[in-house]
């Protein structure tokens, strides 16, 4: 551990526990795990992830003050950091602090290490320090061509190339000469970080962009968005429904590394009625949802989520999709072709750091902006300022465009419905705005019927079994056909059940054509009769197929007659066979391909649903969390300060130790890794070992516990609990 | 919301509820750019097509108009992404235009660079353009019009046709109104043909399509070329032009089979254009023979192919299409749109009904069980002989029969496929039949008879499905057709559409075989008049043959 970082975490210790309350509350890495004590703290707050997600957390302009706080020579005074910034930057200075990218000593302040390593050699595009003596006055002489070399260089980057160092020409030359320039190679040269920031006219930045921009964007009435948006809404959960059941119908095979192929994409997207990019994102949804999953044989499914979901209320399903939808690290845009690479939906691959900070950022933007349908350019622009560092301009395009997809925006412009969803409100709105069921359908000559409206769930099920849909959206239109009668009567309704049926669902008379086909086809519906068995007899001898139907001894084989001279049984053909052969009779096996299965009508995978994992952004904890890790830092920090340090002992050093201190009794000191790499001294009085395992009673917690023996790094008796408990001051 | 009368279905159909209160106006408004697809008693379907779109653009509305009356009639929200591609379609009209220049003949223009590169990279369209004369021009190669606008068309970029319409040679043509008044559903008809320049006019059998022709002349007021489809149906076209026009007998001409004749007036049948002599078609001079200034197609659903290519030869004259049922079972809609021209006008058939200018129709499926001998032959027949066994059977053929006796007091026509089937029925009937040998005279002979009613039954062949006006004709009994065929349904029942002295109705008998593939074609062929709101009834041939 590095000096800085022990003298960062001396300045921790100092910070009061509201403060520290408050990086936890900035840095959520931070608690989880809870660091044991002030070093491990700063040695977290510094490593390179935690940096990185805090960095990446800045706006532009705060990002711009680390640069800033990052050029100056440490330690540097607040004044010294406005001087080549601006007046307001105290607070950002401030804010700094307070996420512990800087901290204090005496008055001044710090950088903590490695953060000068992630913002890079030339922060704000500025060159390396000077080593050499400053001359400012020198930049008064500048002849006028070298005037155009610094021009270039100023504003980075700061190094520029030449053929060669010993013939720099006269423009460059002058500069050398002057070391208003250094030599960093035989070809490269740069302007050094104090002539940078003095031709800077003494600030770092050129625009110190200590705000967003205005979104810029056309004004559009939050009713007609929000028709649109319910539009979207009624629009995406029936794309859902249309791609699961298209699944269960025709389940695709997954692709070696999972995911739906791209054929497989293509043809649902067809039958969706939607370009590709939109299927993928549905089949996305699902997947995140649960409701869709890929089978142990590779077949991708819906799963028994789906059932249920299809039975909730309108807001629910929507709700279920769209919250998930706003956590996912699943960029569902980078579905098709990138470079030769086929990126498929449910696969392995969609997975993007940052993309739902980015959606998060994006609401929010529209959030504030109300009744703006934005110009992607502008709004691109403003959640850049928010997140510089991890903006993806894709990103928002995507997220703009899924967001229109699910109706939380509607022409753009975040709805009512997806605010409420942000807002985490009680209710969504969404079961309101959309149309009500209809209970009745409307049957014409042409053997259609049209639903005007949305259909309750029951009889949309129930006409789904005997019609097929021709055209959806706020209306269905269901078309009568052979096939479509027959599959409701495969479905174990009768002819007369479905006239009953449809007269009492039509406002319409029933034409007399739909009748009659009706008739007709349950009249002939089931002529043909075909079933299931596993094995049959078959004997053209008649009077031995009776013989055998009526022998007590077979009876158990339970053979059904099916024709004069066929009968057939449950059992297996093995079995059929060797108790015939035990009975006296001569069988012989057929070749069983004959034997016709049905398929079952729903397919369901009788896997769990397996949505995928997601990457999160830390949030923000709960106060109590970040109050408990306060108080664990500071407890953690008075037992440390009675921990012995403990020798370190080998493993083999170990077991004899303690082998020897179960022998004696006494209790000890060991030095423990935990699950998280943390090592913290445990007193414990050791009871037995065995597979290597050390059991003991933690004298902290008072409780029997399991150490493992590999973790232990040092072993020491303790001091008499007595001397302990005066040592902690109990 | 509002409790608007218009469905928008993301698939881009609308389906009108006709018995909302607004529905008439609303029916106005879409119109003027969806594609009437179906409409049966209840709801209408509309389609928006790219086509419909482009064709609402080129006679002055714009995506804003289009899109204000989808939102101001939906009972439901619209989709946004449907009114973001009707705006995005309706962008693309116009980008490209053809005009007429001086020197280069005719161009194809855009202002937008992109687009012309787009479309000149295009293998089909490349060859038809000639020299690009700056960023925004080239050259069409001459003669090419018709293709181009198609290949376009086709691309996605529909081209504007600025390059107008030669007038050809004048002729004076007028509507005579003595005793007669041309109906406004057939002055809509025509002016809309005019303004648009060329296109398709759609009107049910027996709603005087010819009046539209003549009223369309008579904007021409040029030389006219007149496709029909055969001898008799000229000669009534010619009847009618002498009796609606101030036309005389010397400028009427007919170019058939049996007489050459070319007049500023020529009535020409689609068989003697399409007739080769050496491998070539002989006659297809005719298109030049005159300085055509409106060139009229009737039942422009049967256009034969050869005529296609011609006409995208002619697209500087102006074409009119007339047809009751442009279905073809051969897919060839888009082509006769994009060569004649767009929809012009189209009318739902129950609403002329409901005007009284065609006969009500009561249409009645009568179902034969077959003998237990016939169903035994059927089901052993070939696959290729099916239909036509179980359409002419014996059982069919006894009904046909009662049902014609039954109707002995009205003017009957039996049509059929099968000539031997028409000359069983025609003998056990006594009555004359009509097909394809029986001589032009006799035919017209035989239609005379049957006009004045000295004849009260005929049988007939297909022949007998087109164009032949028999306004008294009250039943038909359809005992067997072209397989599915949806059109010829709809032209057979045209044939009895004719609105009677009396004020009766019209019957439609269709003899069908229950269970075999004559039930699954009746099916088809039904359809088309299902969606115009014809509903069939069902009867037993058991309830006819009873009956006698």
């Amino acid at each position: 551990m590095s000096t800085a970082a022990i003298t960062f975490a001396d300045e921790l210790r100092a910070r009061s526990d509201q403060d520290l309350a408050m990086i936890f509350q900035f840095r959520p890495d931070l608690v989880s795990p809870v660091p044991n004590d002030f070093s491990s703290l700063a040695a977290r707050a510094t490593s390179t992830p935690s940096l990185v997600r805090a960095l990446d957390s800045l706006n532009l302009w705060h990002y711009q003050i680390v640069e800033a706080a990052c050029v100056l020579p440490e330690p540097f005074k607040k004044s010294e950091l406005i001087a080549v910034t601006n007046e307001e930057s105290a607070t950002a200075l401030d804010y700094l602090w307070q996420m512990g990218l800087l901290y204090k000593e005496g008055n001044n302040f710090r950088t903590p290490t490695n953060l000068k390593l992630l913002i890079g050699d030339e922060p704000a595009g500025l060159g390396p320090q000077s080593v050499g003596k400053i001359d400012f006055t020198k930049l008064k002489d500048v002849p006028k061509s070298s005037l155009d070399v610094l021009a270039k260089l100023t504003w980075g980057p700061p190094r520029g190339s030449i053929s060669n160092i010993k013939k720099p020409g006269n423009a460059i030359g002058w500069l050398l000469e002057n070391n208003i320039l250094v030599a960093l190679d035989s070809h490269t040269v740069a302007l050094p970080r104090e002539f940078g920031i003095k031709l800077r006219q003494g600030k770092v930045h050129r625009d110190l962009v200590t705000k967003p921009s205005n979104l810029e964007g056309k004004k559009i009435d939050q009713k007609q968005v929000d028709l649109a948006a319910i539009a979207n809404v009624s629009t995406i959960l029936r794309w859902c429904e249309e791609l699961l059941h298209n699944l269960s119908d025709e389940p695709p095979t997954a692709l070696r590394t999972g995911g739906i192929g791209v054929r497989d994409l293509k043809r649902i997207a067809e039958h969706m009625g939607v370009d590709e990019a939109c299927a993928g994102f549905v089949a996305e949804l699902c997947y995140l949802s649960g409701l869709v999953v890929v089978d142990p044989d590779d077949q991708i499914l819906p799963t028994s989520a789906f059932d249920i979901w299809l039975t909730k209320s309108a807001e629910e399903r929507w709700y279920s999709l769209s919250i998930l939808w706003l956590d996912t690290s699943r960029a569902s845009g980078l579905i098709g072709k990138i470079s030769d690479k086929n990126i498929a939906p449910l696969g392995p691959e969609l997975d993007r750091a940052g993309v739902s900070l980015i959606r998060r950022t994006t609401l929010k933007v529209l959030i504030e902006n109300p009744e703006i349908s934005p110009k992607i350019e502008s709004l691109q622009e403003i959640v850049k300022w928010w997140n510089p560092q991890r903006v993806n301009n894709d990103f928002i395009f995507w997220n703009l465009r899924e967001a229109e997809w699910l109706g939380i925006t509607g022409q753009g412009v975040i709805s009512t419905f997806g605010v409420n969803l942000l807002n985490s409100s009680e209710t969504l709105g969404v079961e309101a705005a959309l149309p009500k069921p209809v209970d009745h359908i409307l049957i014409q000559a042409d053997n259609s019927a049209v639903a005007p409206g949305p259909l309750t769930a029951e009889l949309s099920a129930e006409l789904g079994t005997i019609a097929d849909i021709e055209s959806r959206g706020g209306a269905t239109v269901y078309r009568f056909s052979e096939a479509s009668i027959r599959r409701g009567l495969d479905h174990g309704k009768t002819g007369e059940q479905i006239k009953t049926f449809l007269t009492k669902t039509s406002k319409t008379p029933m034409p007399q054509p739909l009748d009659y086909l009706i008739a007709d086809v349950a009249k002939r519906h089931g002529r043909l009769r075909v079933g299931t068995a596993h094995t049959y007899i078959r004997c053209e001898d008649e009077g031995l197929v009776q013989q055998i139907l009526h022998d007590k001894k077979c009876e158990h084989l339970r053979l059904r007659k099916i024709a004069s001279q066929v009968l057939v049984t449950e059992l297996e053909l093995t079995e059929v066979i060797s108790e015939l052969r035990e009975y006296g009779y001569l069988p012989a096996a057929e070749n069983a391909s004959g034997v016709l299965l049905s398929q079952p009508n729903l397919r369901r995978s009788k896997s769990r649903p397996k949505p995928p994992r997601i990457i999160s952004e830390f949030t923000a904890p709960k106060e109590a969390i970040v109050l408990a890790a306060v108080k664990t830092i500071r407890a953690g920090e008075r037992s440390r300060k009675v921990e012995p340090i403990i020798p370190g002992t080998s493993s083999n050093e170990t077991l004899a130790l303690i082998n020897q201190y179960i022998d004696e009794k006494r209790t000890l000191v060991i030095s423990y890794a935990d699950n998280n790499g943390g090592v913290s001294n445990r007193i414990i009085e050791p009871i037995s070992i065995s597979l290597g395992t050390l059991t003991a009673r933690d004298e902290t917690t008072g409780e029997i516990a399991q150490f493992r023996i590999p973790r232990i790094n040092g072993v020491a008796p303790s001091l008499t609990i007595s001397e302990n408990k005066a040592d902690l001051g109990l | 919301m509002s409790d608007g009368p218009l469905i928008v279905q993301s698939d881009k159909t609308l389906l009108l509820d006709i018995d909302h209160i607004l529905s008439d106006e609303c029916r106005r408004a879409i119109a003027a750019f969806a594609e009437l697809e179906k409409s049966p008693e209840h709801i209408h379907t509309y389609r928006l097509t790219p086509l419909g779109l482009w064709n609402a653009r080129a006679s002055g509305h714009d995506a804003e108009q289009v899109i204000d009356v989808l939102i101001k009639y939906s009972r439901y929200a619209v989709p946004h992404a449907l009114l973001v591609d009707i705006a995005e379609t309706m962008s693309r009209y116009g980008r490209l235009r053809l005009e007429a220049h001086p020197v280069h003949g005719l161009i194809l223009v855009s202002n937008d660079a992109a687009v012309l590169k787009e479309v000149t990279r295009g293998k089909k369209v490349a060859p038809m353009l000639g020299l690009q004369l700056d960023d925004e021009t080239i050259v069409v190669h001459p003669g090419q019009r018709g293709f181009l606008k198609q290949a376009l068309l086709k691309l996605g970029w529909p081209a504007e046709d600025f390059a107008g319409y030669v007038d050809g040679e004048h002729h004076e043509i007028s509507l005579r109104e003595d005793g007669w008044k041309i109906r406004k559903y057939q002055e809509l008809a025509a002016e809309g043909f005019w303004h648009g320049g060329s296109g398709v006019v759609v009107l049910p059998c027996g709603a005087g399509k010819t009046i539209v022709g003549a009223a369309a002349m008579a904007h021409a007021k040029a030389t006219t070329l007149i496709l029909v489809t055969n001898t008799v149906a000229a000669r009534q076209w010619r009847e009618e032009l002498l009796r609606r026009t101030d036309l005389n007998e010397d400028d009427i001409g007919e170019y058939s089979g049996a007489k050459k004749e070319i007049r500023p007036v020529t009535i020409a049948t689609y068989q003697v254009m399409t007739t080769k002599k050496g491998g070539v078609y002989a006659h297809l001079d005719l298109f030049d023979a005159i300085d055509w200034g409106l060139i009229i197609y009737d039942e422009v659903h049967l256009l034969p192919a050869p005529i296609f290519r011609f006409t995208a030869d002619i697209q500087s004259r102006r074409r009119l299409g007339l047809t009751a049922t442009l279905v073809r079972e051969d897919g060839m809609e888009g082509e006769v749109f994009s060569l004649i021209g767009p929809k012009r006008f189209d009318v739902p058939w129950k609403e002329i009904e409901a005007q009284g200018y065609i006969a009500p129709a009561d249409c009645v499926e009568v179902r034969i069980t077959l003998t237990d001998e016939e169903r035994l032959n059927y089901a052993t027949a070939e696959q290729e002989d099916r239909y036509r066994f179980c359409s002419t059977s014996q059982t069919k053929k006894a009904v046909a029969v009662a049902l014609a006796k039954q109707h002995a007091n009205d003017q009957v026509l039996v049509i059929g496929q099968y000539i031997d089937q028409l000359d069983q029925l025609s003998e056990a009937l006594g009555v004359p039949v009509i097909k394809g040998d029986t001589p032009i005279k006799e035919r017209e002979r035989l239609y005379a008879l049957f006009r004045s009613g000295e004849i009260k039954c005929l049988v007939v062949s297909k022949v007998a499905n087109f164009s032949i006006d028999l306004p008294e004709a009250t039943i038909a009994i359809q005992v067997s057709g072209t397989f599915g065929s949806r059109q010829e349904e709809a032209q057979r029942l045209g044939r009895i559409l004719r609105p009677k002295a009396d004020g009766r109705g019209a019957r439609f008998y269709s003899l069908v075989a229950r269970d075999t593939i004559d039930q699954d074609f009746a099916q088809n062929r039904q359809r088309f008049l299902a969606e115009q709101g014809y509903a069939y009834r069902i009867i037993d041939a058991d309830e006819v043959i009873n009956k006698n």
